[in-house]
């Protein structure tokens, strides 16, 4: 079954390698958001009045809306967004507003840690596009996962054998197998539940089948969201929001996370308050309905039906909100051990594929050393270059946040050409000191530009994390120069990756 | 020992050290890590008393994420344990043979500690 680990793990790995990174990455989603967006501190604001402020802001400008949402503003994120539905037919719009004015937010437009989670699932395609190719590649990883467990005949005995003196060869399929056994939990359960959040995106026909052109009816019955309750067609004043979601607040203990109201200003208009997910695996989200204008409960939702359950939970256990700092460290180490597993797969197969001596490379192994190094390399420079555009762009720029998608795709492409146009050791390493450059200039020229100072220590310290083990990477691949005995075989183990 | 649900950081460090624990004695107990060590092999009474006590780590470690973090997330706390761990355990061997040892004793105590916190 070895050969369907290889082809099914080469054919996957560069599109799983760059969701790896990403998803990593987005376990700090926050923090990310928050280094971002300098200019925004947070402030107290009790959120019925962050909705009022959300609401006012609506009624002058999405008056006509079916329904508006207020995002409220979280320690993570302490911004007031907006968004609303003119019809059911349009793309939802959204509007930033600064929590303690309800005015257009001021600070940078950026879409911060946003971008790589969507990255994440949609690779920054069309939605439906990404999601599918994505969902593929993750059906064929989980192939790979199985059949290299199978094809992994010495998992126990080689559980703790990591042998970095011996050949190339042997160094890269060790660093392949520790990375990819110690973390099999991780890696079964990552694939096997991302797979599950796209389930209805990869298989929508039950849905479609049950439901006939109701779809929405599925997320009422199973109890995740409220049933929508259509227009009377009469105007009507509803109740200030403070109120409702004070009384809201007094059943449900969790911090309120969102407030919608469906069918504005007229008489059958609905406030849900929307909590943040208890504490548990499951990602579940309590709701109070009211009528908008009597005030009275017209429901609560907060059990699912069992189905619901774990699929909720399944999304939980793949997004981690539940963990704390300590164990979010461990989730993040283990995908970076995922990511590591791919990388260092992709390169296994080029390594092993390794003309004699003298000989020269044919199409495909160039191809592959090409793709390897422009993605293994080129995304990391790609996502430092993203995070320097974040601090240098001018603030004031139009289309600012689009602007900073480009320079992380600008940057990576660079990459990529340069490395399909010379694939060989010396660009690796200097690919990994550009990276690692890249990675340790983001915290000084995010202090130079910002007057936050030490609020960041944390992600700066990240930074320079990434950017020393990438320093010291590109060092060993320099330094390298096989066993003494193999020494006149082996010049230099990335001559032949 | 608090026997509410917590992951605390104290919680999470109880579970790694258990389980650094478990897992170097087990590496320990490896004909190919041994001899890398301690210069030779272990006896096959040696051998196995590391085997035990390895997994009598890996299962302390486990009633110890259970018992601290609850069953809610326990199994998730000690998979997570594990895996980093795991890759301390072979960081150590492939670069620091000769700290295995040292290292593996020293959790023990931080495990109690962190036991004490948790």
């Amino acid at each position: 079954m070895a050969w369907l680990h290889t082809w099914a793990g080469l054919v996957t790995g560069w599109v799983m390698f760059c969701v790896f990174v990403t998803g990593t990455a987005t376990y700090y989603r926050s923090d990310i958001s928050l280094w971002m967006r300098p200019e925004v501190r947070a402030a107290a604001v009790e959120p019925g009045v962050a909705a009022e402020r959300g609401a006012a802001y609506l009624k002058v400008h999405a008056p006509k809306a079916v329904a508006w949402f207020v995002s409220l503003p979280q320690e993570e994120r302490p911004l007031l967004d907006v968004y609303w539905f003119d019809s059911f037919d349009t793309p939802i719009k959204q509007a930033t507003l600064d929590a303690g004015t309800g005015q257009l937010s001021t600070a940078r437009a950026t879409q911060g840690g946003d971008f790589l989670y969507r990255f994440h699932f949609e690779l920054q395609m069309m939605p439906l596009v990404g999601r599918w190719i994505v969902g593929a590649s993750a059906l064929i990883l989980l192939v790979a996962l199985v059949s290299g467990i199978v094809t992994h005949r010495r998992i126990f005995s080689d559980f703790f054998t990591f042998r970095r003196d011996k050949s190339a060869q042997r160094g890269w399929l060790d660093a392949h197998n520790v990375t990819g056994v110690l973390a099999l939990p991780f890696h079964l359960m990552i694939t096997y539940t991302g797979i599950v959040t796209l389930a209805f995106t990869l298989m929508p026909w039950g849905i479609a089948s049950a439901y006939r052109g109701d779809e929405l009816r599925l997320f009422v019955e199973s109890g995740q969201s409220p049933a929508w309750r259509a227009a009377a067609g009469r105007p009507a004043e509803g109740l200030p929001l403070a109120p409702l979601v004070a009384r809201a607040q007094g059943e449900v203990s969790e911090p309120l996370e969102m407030v919608i109201v469906n069918n504005p200003g007229d008489a059958a208009a609905t406030v849900v308050a929307v909590f943040e997910e208890p504490k548990g695996l499951a990602h579940r989200h309590p709701q109070v309905v009211f009528d908008a204008t009597s005030g009275d409960v017209i429901t609560r939702l907060g059990t699912l039906k069992p189905a619901a359950h774990v699929f909720t939970s399944f999304l939980g256990l793949h997004e981690a909100h539940f963990a704390g700092p300590a164990l979010r460290v461990l989730f993040f180490l283990c995908g970076v051990m995922g990511s590591a597993t791919i990388a260092t797969g992709l390169v296994l197969w080029a390594v092993a594929r390794a003309p004699k001596a003298g000989a020269a490379p044919g199409f495909g192994l160039r191809l592959v050393r090409g793709l390897n190094l422009g993605t293994i390399l080129g995304l990391p420079i790609g996502i430092a270059a993203f995070f320097l555009a974040n601090r240098l762009l001018p603030v004031e720029l139009d289309a600012r946040a689009t602007w900073e998608g480009g320079v992380f795709f600008g940057a990576w492409g660079v990459a990529a050409l340069v490395s399909l146009a010379r694939p060989h050791a010396r660009t690796w390493r200097e690919m990994g000191m550009a990276a690692a450059l890249l990675f340790l200039a983001v915290p000084v020229v995010g202090a130079l530009t910002t007057d936050r100072g030490l609020d960041f220590l944390g992600f700066d310290a990240a930074m320079v994390a990434i950017g020393l083990l990438l320093a010291w990477g590109a060092r060993k691949v320099s330094r390298y120069r096989g066993p003494a005995r193999a020494r006149a075989a082996v010049p230099d183990a990335l001559a032949r990756a | 020992m608090n026997l509410a649900p917590s992951m605390t950081p104290s919680s999470v460090l109880l579970t790694l050290a258990l389980s650094f624990a478990g897992l170097s004695a087990l590496c320990l107990a490896m004909d190919r890590h041994h001899r890398a060590i301690f210069l030779g092999s272990p006896s096959r009474r040696r051998a196995r008393a590391l085997r035990v006590a390895g997994w009598c780590g890996i299962g302390a470690a486990f009633a110890a994420a259970v018992i601290t973090a609850d069953w809610n997330f326990g199994p998730v706390q000690w998979f997570g344990s594990l895996t980093g761990a795991a890759l301390l355990v072979v960081g150590l061997v492939s670069y620091r043979p000769r700290w295995v040892r040292p290292a593996a004793l020293v959790a023990l105590p931080v495990a109690a500690v962190a036991a004490f916190l948790a």
